[in-house]
């Protein structure tokens, strides 16, 4: 062991305080994401296994508003955009510019949520419950409602990590990092829904 | 993160992934055969993954470790779920449409 200090460092691994070449901080986000990803790819998978073993599923453009979910999607896409411009701002030290896109990114998370909770109470009404559905499949709306609702929470979750960010960053004390940090978040929850809505609602 | 991004880059991603978007809806909307469809849209949601993942959250601009473990440790995880999951979800479905 006492001869470790003689040993040539490896080339692949210099190992020193950020073998990864980013903070501490951003790691664990990244470490977070991913496990929070394996969440989401349990839940797609285990919604693949149900719908392949299920004899009928219901034609999803005669159950859902495709033109909102169209909108919802363009809104999410939207508002990473402004958190990626949010993100640069900050980096360019414009702390000003940083909070006028991260209030822009969580106007954008807002609508989405409005737009879900319109989505939802419009299946409800339609008679779509956990427990079943008038469409078919029982376990049709099961999934869609644990899955948007997990995809929502994040959403929500967001948000307020944004709303809570710009107000940081206007009273000067964020830092790029930190709206960085926001950012990787904002952008797995769009991510996710790249996922949701190509398997959940297109294919 | 190396350097910074314009503003501009992070725009026309934006509007790359909206046209995306589009063509996955055209898409649903021809009703293709389902294996095709589900190639294309397959395609489309590996390519707006990857545009987010590279541009927006700077993967692109992280080291390749870094972006070996996130990368290949999720899909290869969901990978493996999903190759686990499916032939039995066909299985299933066989033996509910045929039963012994």
């Amino acid at each position: 062991m006492s001869e470790t200090g003689t040993m040539p460092a490896p080339v692949y691994w210099a190992g020193g305080d950020s073998p990864f070449a980013m903070s501490w901080q951003k790691l664990m986000m990244w470490v977070f994401l991913v496990t929070d990803a394996l969440l989401f790819a349990g839940f797609l998978a285990a919604y693949a296994f149900i719908r392949l073993a299920s004899g009928s599923w219901p034609e999803q453009g005669e159950v859902f508003n495709m033109t909102l979910i169209g909108v919802m999607t363009f809104t999410l896409i939207t508002s990473s955009a402004t958190m990626a411009s949010a993100v640069g701002a900050a980096h360019r030290k414009d702390l000003k510019t940083a909070t006028r896109f991260v209030l822009l990114t969580a106007l954008g998370g807002a609508i989405f949520l409005g737009m879900q909770a319109t989505e939802w109470t419009q299946l409800i009404h339609e008679g779509a419950r956990l427990s079943g559905n008038p469409w078919g499949a029982t376990a049709f709306s099961s999934f869609f409602f644990m899955i948007t609702g997990f995809h929502g929470t994040h959403v929500l979750i967001g948000v307020i990590i944004l709303l809570i960010t710009a107000a940081r960053s206007r009273s000067g004390t964020a830092t790029a990092d930190g709206v960085e940090l926001a950012g990787l978040y904002w952008h797995f929850v769009d991510l996710v829904w790249v996922f949701i809505f190509t398997t959940f609602y297109l294919i | 993160m190396e350097g910074t991004i314009s503003y501009r880059t992070y725009w026309l991603i934006w509007v790359v992934l909206l046209v995306l978007t589009l063509v996955m809806i055209g898409i649903e909307a021809m009703a293709l055969p389902t294996g095709i469809a589900i190639l294309l849209l397959s395609g489309a949601m590996m390519t707006k993954a990857a545009l987010i993942g590279g541009w927006f959250m700077h993967l692109k601009y992280e080291t390749r470790f870094i972006v070996a473990c996130l990368v290949l440790g999720t899909f290869l995880t969901a990978a493996f779920l999903v190759f686990l999951l499916v032939p039995d979800g066909i299985a299933a479905n066989r033996m509910a449409e045929y039963p012994q």
